[in-house]
């Protein structure tokens, strides 16, 4: 955020503590009831938060939402039968009644286990995280996201001939708050912070429009807005988007050199190499509802991109939006190497699943609420930086395309089959951007991608998104990001 | 407004149970006015004192807000909404998700699966609705949702969806049989080529982007840029096969609401007839705003349909086939993605059962495509509709939509680089 506005905007009212200390009792009563009940394993989450939202339409402001959420999810097993039991009902007798309910469904469903739930050996942790804040989130009231998006607002409609007729746009800001234990002897808490914007742009000349979509968020205080320069660059996407309708071309069609840009990288590397190494898709576990994966249990060390190909997951990441240093299974996260050299050399792994695939768990259980399964998710994604310029490498493009941004995109359901069209892509002539060209599509193969990546530039850049997974769904927040990334003869066509 | 959910769901993966789920969450949702100021809560931390100090900072950060001139306030006239309790309380029994998920299972097993994934939901959602006016409201409704998932190899799978607001109509059985089926005439799939096909789909895969078309009327969506139908009231949008209304309550809709969230009387809307766009889904302050009246889709910030009706066409799925020259039958599809969504520019990841279908006759198994079009182009391509229609709800379905086999022409199909996925 530029100049003063968070002191102008000073914060109206600071919350009170969030988790009551009382509901830490509950947790460790869960677990002792269901493991008198005959439990092998059991789990207790005190999940939930504060936050509040404002939504600016076309400049006019809708009224702000403030929630307020806590509840306990629990997790059983009994004879490798699993339950997982949710209530926000926060009393000692519904917990107690909780522990016997899951039991019983644990029960009930064990003549329908083939398959038997275990959790491995991970050492159990007692980790306590509190994500600084500099100016607490607290600080995001109804007052301070008005005030931050009327002045998003004003930059984006500025005074141009191609105009942003219509502006959706949202900030956001609250604490999530865990307590979690378990019966193994793990016991950690938390405190995650999270401002994050989202916006929708559609550009109008004439009879045609083009349209962006806006995503930033990190973990931390109201700073964030003044760290990640906010208004800069939604001021910088709607100039873009303007020039985009108002100028570009057709693109080229054929096969040709590509840089993809850290926008690209990011969602690539998120769409078909974090997701396919999500052991539950590759047990079978998504399989009616996120899918499978084109890799097998057995996978490990297959080559599915050149040797130029590192991507990496990484939930310890500071300021990140999939900041995740303990998971919801109470094991200490750490970065994860997906794809070393070309190979698939780790996958995403909680404790049931390491148990199943023979590897060590690293941490990657993650839940959006006390109404849902822990269950594994990407934290942060990205093509690991090379050791070129931007320049450097758009310069080994003689006839091609930069794509810097893109609007549409999608992946099969065993992320083997993947489209991205470009919004910001520039045609590239021998090594220099030129012209921006209209919604180029890279429509291409995993291994066809992957097996094209010539080289990687040093700069690193993320994305905020919300990825969604499991059933009932969650969407959950993580980065997607890379350097940029030059694809070596690759088919573009148009749509 | 008080909403309760209680909710039980078996999911299962390689014919097993992988978890036993089961949540019982009661949250309040309140809309708090005063002199042209609004503001918005959610709470479900409902205990000791805990709604009390939410309340508070909810009227002070009331307070604190500057005044909205173009606020419009909800009408004094009180409304009293107690329809009889018509919900099946045979939703709630406890052994009806695992026993639901076996059956799903054998019957997949029984026609030609080899594995099954997919999850059993029941749920009965209870509103309790009090506004200051003296607007009364109580609801309940119940349903239960089954999606399976069906294989033969990892390459062949098929999809089977039951879902229903009773348990006598609740058929796991069928939807497993329908996924077994499909898994077992999907091996040895190929690639189709790229080009124009005509393009049947079953109730699933129409119902997904015909719900988006549903969601698109929303006031909001035309207002905020985000939506294919901006302009077009009075004007086509659709073949005149085409009729899509929206009910806030009809028999067997899985989310009945006699009210909305503004205390106001739900009702049928037509959003398209023959082919035609009526008009826009709005709450108080959009019709206002559009010079018209409420439809009772509130959302207080955002109208949105309740229960989507595609009204039924004369045909049946052998005729429909028997019509096409050139074309694909699709039974599932995900990750529907917009590139615009003022111009309805989109693409979706066919999956699962699909089929190649040349003079009229069903050929080979197809996978490894993408289907691209615009909304509007598509649906005014729109020549033959099914008499048999589902209700459709699932992870690709947010609002529950009665659907029949649709039938369109013209629409584009494409493969990725790089050989056979």
């Amino acid at each position: 955020m530029r100049g003063t506005r968070t002191q102008k905007y000073r914060p109206s009212f600071v919350a009170r503590p969030l988790m009551r200390e009382e509901y830490h009792d509950l947790a460790e009563l869960f677990v002792r009831e269901a493991t008198a009940a005959g439990a092998s394993y059991a789990e207790a989450r005190i999940h939930g938060g504060t936050g509040c939202g404002f939504l600016l339409k076309n400049g006019d402001p809708e009224p702000p939402i403030i929630e307020d959420s806590f509840g306990i999810g629990t997790r059983v097993i009994s004879n490798g039968a699993m339950a997982f039991n949710a209530t926000n009902i926060l009393t000692r007798e519904r917990v107690r009644e909780l522990a016997k309910a899951a039991m019983k469904m644990a029960r009930s469903s064990k003549p329908l286990v083939k398959d038997p739930v275990m959790m491995d050996d991970s050492k159990p942790s007692k980790k306590r995280v509190l994500v600084a804040e500099k100016e607490p989130v607290e600080g995001a009231d109804p007052n301070w996201l008005k005030a931050l998006l009327v002045e998003l607002d004003k930059r984006v409609v500025g005074r141009h001939e191609v105009k942003i007729a219509n502006r959706l746009l949202v900030a956001s800001g609250g604490a999530e708050e865990k307590y979690y234990v378990n019966s193994d002897g793990a016991k950690t808490s938390s405190r995650v912070p999270r401002l994050g914007f989202f916006g929708i742009f559609t550009a109008v000349l004439g009879g045609e429009t083009a349209q962006r979509i806006v995503q930033q968020g990190e973990t931390g205080g109201l700073e964030i807005v003044k760290r990640i320069g906010l208004f800069d660059l939604v001021e910088a996407e709607a100039g873009t988007l303007r020039k985009v309708l108002g100028t570009a071309r057709k693109p080229p069609t054929g096969v040709m050199d590509v840089v993809l840009g850290p926008e690209l990288s990011g969602i690539a590397a998120h769409e078909s190499v974090g997701h396919p190494q999500e052991a539950d898709r590759i047990l079978g576990r998504e399989g009616a509802q996120a899918g499978e994966s084109y890799l097998d249990k057995d996978s490990l060390g297959f080559k599915v991109g050149s040797p130029q190909t590192f991507v990496s997951d990484d939930p310890t990441i500071k300021h990140s939006n999939g900041y995740s240093p303990v998971d919801d299974e109470g094991i200490e996260a750490r970065k994860r190497r997906l794809i070393v050299d070309g190979r698939v050399t780790e996958f995403l792994l909680n404790r049931s699943a390491s148990v199943k695939i023979g590897a060590k768990n690293n941490g990657a259980s993650r839940s959006t609420g006390f109404d849902r399964e822990p269950i594994i998710r990407m934290s942060n994604t990205f093509v690991e930086p090379g050791d070129y310029t931007t320049e450097e490498l758009l310069k080994e493009v003689k006839d091609g395309i930069y794509l810097k941004s893109f609007t549409e995109w999608n992946i099969d359901d065993k992320r083997l089959n993947q489209r991205y069209v470009g919004l910001e892509a520039y045609r590239v002539r021998n090594g220099e951007p030129k012209e921006l060209v209209k919604a180029p599509v890279l429509e291409i193969t995993t291994p066809a991608l992957w097996g094209s990546v010539k080289g990687r530039s040093r700069r690193l850049e993320f994305e905020a998104a919300s990825c969604g997974k499991g059933d009932p769904i969650q969407g959950i927040p993580v980065w997607t990001g890379g350097p940029d990334t030059l694809l070596s003869k690759v088919r573009m066509v148009t749509r | 407004m008080t909403v309760r959910v209680n909710k039980r769901m078996a999911r299962f993966a390689n014919d097993s149970v992988t978890v036993m789920n089961g949540v019982d969450e009661s949250g309040v949702s309140v809309y708090l006015s005063k002199g042209g100021r609004r503001v918005l809560g959610g709470s479900s931390n409902p205990e000791g004192g805990s709604l009390e100090r939410f309340l508070g900072v909810l009227y002070k950060s009331l307070l604190s807000l500057p005044k909205d001139p173009k606020h419009v306030p909800l009408p004094p006239r009180a409304w009293s909404f107690s329809p009889r309790p018509d919900h099946d309380k045979g939703l709630g029994s406890e052994g009806l998700v695992a026993d639901s998920a076996m059956e799903a299972i054998s019957s997949a097993r029984g026609a030609g699966a080899r594995r099954s994934a997919g999850s059993v939901e029941t749920s009965v959602l209870s509103h309790y609705l009090l506004t200051s006016n003296g607007t009364v409201g109580r609801e309940t409704s119940a349903k239960a949702l089954l999606n399976v998932r069906a294989f033969t190899s990892k390459d062949a799978s098929g999809h089977g969806l039951s879902c229903s607001s009773s348990a006598r109509d609740f058929r796991p059985g069928e939807a497993g049989r329908t996924a077994g089926e499909h898994a077992k005439r999907m091996a040895n799939a190929k690639q189709p080529e790229e080009g124009e096909y005509s393009v049947l789909m079953n109730p699933t895969v129409a119902a997904n982007l015909l719900s988006l078309l549903g969601e698109f009327a929303s006031a909001f969506s035309v207002e905020a840029g985000t939506s294919c139908l901006t302009g077009k009231v009075g004007k086509k949008v659709a073949s005149e096969e085409v009729t899509l209304i929206d009910h806030g309550k009809t028999p067997g809709c899985l989310e009945g609401r006699t009210f909305d969230d503004e205390g106001q009387p739900t009702q049928s809307t037509t959003v398209i007839g023959k082919g035609i766009l009526k008009g826009y889904l709005h709450n108080i302050s959009t019709a206002k705003r559009f010079k018209t009246k409420t439809t009772g889709n509130a959302g207080i910030i955002d109208p949105g349909p309740w229960n989507l009706e595609v009204a039924a066409g004369d045909s049946t799925y052998e005729e429909m086939v028997s019509e096409m020259k050139k074309g694909v039958v699709l039974t599932s599809n995900w990750y529907t993605r917009f590139k615009n969504m003022r111009t309805g520019e989109f693409s979706t990841v066919p999956r699962d059962g699909a089929y190649l279908v040349e003079g009229g006759k069903v050929k080979g198994p197809l996978r490894g495509m993408r289907l691209t079009d615009t909304l509007g182009r598509m649906f005014s391509s729109v020549r033959m509709l099914s008499k048999e229609r589902e209700w459709v709800q699932w992870w690709e379905v947010d609002t529950p939509t009665k659907c029949p086999w649709v039938l369109a022409d013209g629409v584009s199909i494409s493969r990725a680089y790089g050989g056979a996925p």
